[in-house]
């Protein structure tokens, strides 16, 4: 999808608004959730490891905590809504099955780049949609028992379900690292500078 | 250098680097008194009446369960040891361990759950701390029950949680006498709140109408009040 005309229209503002906060809020959630596995890290427990405090966001644990349950509503409303508008009046734009067939058979470079491009934000949507799902189990472990009893599937190999949801819901961190640097380039390389400001606010 | 390559370092280096460097770590207290109001109100909506399921007495995780003590580990005389229930109750009270132990006992097998992360599946054994409070005949103007301990840890909770049917003052733990690092003789013990509000060594429980301005030693320096789980 190379870009010819030198007018590149603009996406919709909601749809621009709801990237560009996401992004915002999901810098707090990740920096205030590193400031959470400081006071006691899922790898290592006491004597583990720490994240250095330039990557965290509170100060001291229940400063971490203020953030993260401050902003929990935020984000999940902001995700919540950007899905619903997305699949009710952009769902051609979200990645499908035929995009993967088209990243392995297709002849066409930029059909190819465009294919994983579509993947790549898509995927990342889904696993936005995890760290709440996560998130919630771990909050709520008492009240909403049958979300954190999902994460009970790696007992037999002796992990017990609480581990199993915090190394679940820190993975979210990692894994959106490495999707937002594949999410940019693909951007860049789809549709270079244009496209990156028909997609700022 | 080209301009993609700037691109790719200035995202996956700035991501939340500079967040708590700047002003923002200054915040946090702001950010937790202007929403935990709203979160505390829909955490109580939501822990209801219901009982929590419990688990099976084989998933116990013994070595999982840690020990936090603020001041020390207080060992009381199982002989003087006296639980006073004082304050907005018909009947005041100074039981002695004999008399705990004649009260009806119930067992709850929970997750223990700690704010700094880790968690444990514990099965505690005791009384109801409802049992209790309604001995001493609880007025029904009471709307919270303080809670002092034998190390000078203190304790705030909401009625509604303390007369949960599955808050215990624990006098067991896995199957055996409460050792003095986990809160011997007594201590609470419910599968609805954190760790720090489940006091250990408690000595008084005083029923009040209000919340006075010590609502606890941990939410007192800015942890949550309410802290549901
Ligand atoms: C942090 C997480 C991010 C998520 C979850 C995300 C997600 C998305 C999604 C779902 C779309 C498609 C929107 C639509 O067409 O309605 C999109 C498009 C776009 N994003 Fe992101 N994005 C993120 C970060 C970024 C960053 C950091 C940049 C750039 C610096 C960026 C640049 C773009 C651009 C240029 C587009 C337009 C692509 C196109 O229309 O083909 N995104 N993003
Ligand atoms: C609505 C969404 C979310 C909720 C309800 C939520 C909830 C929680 C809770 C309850 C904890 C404490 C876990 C513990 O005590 O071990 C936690 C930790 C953490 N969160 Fe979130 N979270 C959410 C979103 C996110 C997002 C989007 C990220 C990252 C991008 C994130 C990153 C982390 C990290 C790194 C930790 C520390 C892991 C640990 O110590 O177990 N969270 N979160």
């Amino acid at each position: 999808m190379a870009h010819t005309s030198a007018r590149q229209p603009h996406h919709p503002l909601w749809t621009r608004a709801f990237h560009g906060f996401n992004l915002v809020v999901l810098l707090v959630m990740a920096a205030s959730g590193l400031q959470i596995y400081n006071a006691n890290p899922v790898f290592g427990g006491r004597g583990g490891a720490v994240v250095p405090d330039l990557f965290t966001l509170g100060g001291w644990l229940a400063g971490g905590r203020d953030w993260h349950f401050g902003f929990m509503g935020l984000y999940a409303l902001n995700l919540g809504l950007w899905l619903a508008l997305l699949i009710q009046r952009r769902r051609r734009r979200l990645g499908e099955l035929g995009d993967l067939t088209a990243l392995k058979a297709s002849a066409s470079a930029p059909r190819r780049r465009l294919s994983a491009h579509r993947i790549v934000y898509t995927l990342m949507l889904i696993v936005l949609a995890f760290s709440l799902i996560s998130g919630l189990a771990m909050v709520k472990p008492a009240q909403f028992w049958w979300l954190t009893s999902l994460f009970a599937f790696a007992e037999p190999l002796g992990v017990s379900s609480w581990q199993a949801l915090r190394v679940s819901h820190l993975a979210t961190i990692p894994a959106m690292v490495l999707l937002v640097v594949a999410h940019v380039v693909l951007s860049w390389r789809v549709g270079g500078l244009r496209l990156l400001r028909a997609m700022s606010l | 250098m080209n301009r993609r390559q700037l691109l790719g370092l200035g995202l996956g280096g700035s991501s939340s680097l500079f967040l708590g460097g700047c002003a923002l770590n200054g915040l946090s207290e702001a950010v937790g008194n202007a929403t935990q109001p709203l979160n505390e109100r829909l955490e109580a909506l939501l822990q209801g009446q219901g009982p929590v399921p419990e688990f099976r007495p084989d998933q116990v995780e013994p070595a999982a369960l840690l020990v936090n003590s603020f001041n020390g580990t207080p060992r009381l005389d199982p002989a003087r040891y006296r639980l006073q229930v004082k304050g907005l109750v018909g009947r005041p009270l100074s039981l002695d361990l004999e008399a705990v132990a004649a009260l009806p006992q119930h067992s709850c097998v929970m997750r223990h759950v700690c704010v700094e992360g880790w968690a444990a599946v514990v099965a505690w054994s005791g009384v109801r701390l409802a049992d209790v409070l309604r001995l001493a005949q609880l007025s029904p103007l009471g709307g919270y029950v303080l809670i002092d301990s034998a190390d000078s840890y203190f304790e705030s909770w909401d009625l509604a949680s303390a007369l949960h049917p599955q808050t215990l003052l624990a006098t067991h733990m896995n199957g055996a006498p409460l050792p003095a690092a986990n809160g011997a003789p007594v201590r609470l013990a419910a599968p609805i709140k954190l760790g720090y509000k489940q006091s250990k060594w408690v000595t008084g429980l005083r029923v009040t109408a209000t919340l006075g301005e010590r609502r606890g030693t941990w939410e007192d320096q800015g942890y949550e009040w309410f802290a549901g789980l």
